[in-house]
């Protein structure tokens, strides 16, 4: 145990002078402020025009509330931030291999499995930092830009602040739930490969494949954690929530899909993390 | 167990280990121990299976049959040797992103009782100057340094050490077979050196094996293997058909080569070559120059693979 506990120490040493973790940190964050300062800019020209011209609609009322920034800023912020800690996670043991470091903390800190949940511990922890900055600079840069405020046509509380706020809670914490085993997958094909440029392209590759692919398996995608999971090609309940929060749509998600999205992903991270842990103590390193 | 037990404890038991890639059998039941505090140093050709040997010692490689033992642990439970055991690679293992004393501090959380601190270690291996540099920006020989540093922040009652002359200058060289002296002599280390430098070698061990095909050829003291050689000589005389004649009824000498006009290469076995010497300028043979030849780890390891040389590289033209 207190082997385990040197090494996690070691490794988080070593990550917070890592600058790739570092980026991977505030990159997320940085380009969703950026996004937002753009689409405002942007409106802020649509609506000077349409002053000019006399319009104003409900869509103008939609992009005035925060709401529907906010949750856009999560969805995009999310798809960065899971492709690159599957990068970074693809990476991380691969490139300890590759450059020798991996052999020290074997000889003395602990065994190749300890050193496999170590990175994973360490990877997971960068990803909260990561998911905390983002939530943050989320919330303070749509604060800034928009109100925050229920969706209202004609006088009338379509969706009130209260509804919404639990909605996006719901999205969110959906979104949240496949991202370990999106991690365990990378630190699967790390552990796997020859090289840390092989594991970063197989583990890109396949996620990217995955998101392309998902689409035409029909309900058999519900059965692969990445369905759940904002991207590229989104089919998470949080791009659902985008429109909801905008009054675009009043269809939520059923108990089905909840359930799906709350219990698919966790046995697919138990399985990875498994294989791993068995393919590190049989191959060479 | 006390710190004493532990410099008592064997350092290394290799025990019938059998290792095979494929079909290719890269080692033969080989047998290897480095006895407490020794200075052991592991010898080879190239492709002979000194890396792979290291490797499965340092659990870094699956091996089929045997049993290996590094004071008293498994190759895969080295760790809880508790820094007992530290290695040093071939390639410095190194983090590139960080600085050496960022590296130094790396290695101290990654032992568990150091007993050196970074500024000891950096002034014990000359590399105080570079502290605040990257990794990555170090040449090969101060990454080296810094690799050797970070092994000995803990006082390590075996020390791994494969290929360690790589990219060292001369001075560094010297450094190093001072170090490993020292912490040998004053500290009681044992050390297991794996090196293709023959002499730095001959310089520092105590012990030596010879690793060829796979197997452990020859492994002793080095007293015991020199002492088992012949010594050379080389008689520069006038007359070397009387002079074959002279020395050929002597007790502890063969003659090894006559070819050479001028030139006789004798093999001595206990025998002083001023009695030689002696016999021959008694027969008025004019002795111009006598060169003694000592045993050398170069001549031994020579020895053990010219009886069973490799198969020459096959080239496809």
């Amino acid at each position: 145990m207190n082997g385990l506990k040197a090494a996690f120490r070691a490794e988080l040493f070593v990550m917070l002078y890592s600058n790739a973790a570092r980026l991977l940190a505030v990159l997320p964050a940085i380009a969703i402020v950026i996004r937002a300062i753009v689409v405002k800019l942007g409106e802020n020209t649509q609506q000077a025009r349409a002053s000019l011209t006399g319009g104003s609609s409900f869509d103008s009322a939609a992009s005035v509330n925060a709401w529907g920034h906010l949750v856009d800023s999560f969805s995009i912020g999310l798809t960065l931030l899971s492709l690159s800690l599957v990068a970074y996670s693809a990476w991380s043991f691969a490139n300890d291999r590759d450059n020798g470091t991996l052999r020290h903390v074997i000889i003395r800190c602990t065994n190749r499995q300890g050193v496999v949940l170590v990175k994973l511990a360490n990877i997971f922890l960068l990803a909260l930092c990561a998911l905390v900055l983002l939530a943050v600079s989320a919330g303070v840069i749509t604060s800034i830009l928009w109100d925050f405020g229920p969706i209202v046509e004609d006088g009338y509380e379509l969706i009130s602040s209260a509804e919404i706020r639990a909605e996006v809670a719901l999205g969110l914490g959906l979104a949240l739930i496949p991202l370990p085993a999106a991690l365990a997958f990378g630190v699967l094909v790390s552990v796997s490969t020859q090289s840390s440029t092989q594991a970063v392209t197989t583990a890109l590759g396949i996620t990217l494949a995955v998101d392309i692919f998902k689409a035409v398996l029909g309900d058999y995608a519900y059965y692969i954690y990445a369905s759940f999971q904002p991207s590229l090609i989104d089919q998470s309940y949080l791009g659902d929530v985008s429109r909801l929060v905008r009054g675009y749509s009043d269809v939520m998600i059923d108990s089905r899909m909840i359930t799906l999205n709350e219990w698919v992903p966790f046995p697919q991270m138990i399985i990875f993390i498994v294989l791993a842990l068995t393919i590190v103590r049989l191959r060479k390193l | 167990m006390s710190t004493t037990g532990k410099k008592d404890a064997i350092p290394l038991q290799v025990k019938n280990l059998s290792k095979s890639f494929g079909d290719i059998e890269v080692l033969k039941e080989l047998n290897l121990e480095v006895l407490p505090g020794a200075v052991h140093g592991l010898v080879g050709l190239n492709g002979s299976g000194k890396t792979t040997t290291m490797e499965c010692i340092l659990g870094m490689q699956t091996y089929h049959r045997g049993e290996i033992s590094v004071l008293g642990h498994r190759p895969d439970s080295l760790y809880q040797a508790a820094g007992d055991i530290v290695s040093i690679f071939d390639s410095p293992s190194l983090h590139p992103q960080l600085t050496v004393r960022q590296t130094l501090e790396h290695a101290c959380l990654l032992c568990e009782k150091p007993t050196r601190t970074p500024t000891q270690v950096e002034a014990m291996l000359g590399i105080t100057q570079y502290s605040q540099y990257k990794i990555r920006h170090l040449s090969l020989g101060n990454r080296r340094r810094t690799s050797i540093a970070q092994a000995l922040l803990g006082r390590p009652s075996f020390v791994i050490l494969d290929e360690p002359f790589n990219g060292l200058d001369a001075g560094g060289v010297d450094e190093l077979l001072h170090m490993i002296s020292r912490l040998n002599r004053d500290e009681g280390t044992a050390f297991l050196l794996s090196s293709h430098q023959l002499p730095y070698l001959e310089k520092i061990c105590s012990h030596i094996s010879v690793l060829h095909r796979g197997k452990i050829a020859v492994s002793d003291h080095v007293s015991n293997l020199f002492n088992a050689q012949h010594s050379r000589l080389l008689v520069h005389c006038d007359d070397v058909v009387r002079a074959c004649a002279i020395v050929q009824g002597m007790k502890g000498v063969e003659i090894e080569d006559s070819s050479y006009p001028g030139l006789l290469t004798l093999q001595l076995d206990n025998i002083s070559p001023a009695l030689i010497n002696q016999k021959l300028v008694e027969k008025n043979i004019a002795v111009h120059e006598l060169v003694r030849e000592k045993p050398s780890l170069e001549t031994l390891f020579q020895a053990v693979v010219a009886t069973d040389p490799l198969p020459a590289l096959e080239v496809e033209i």
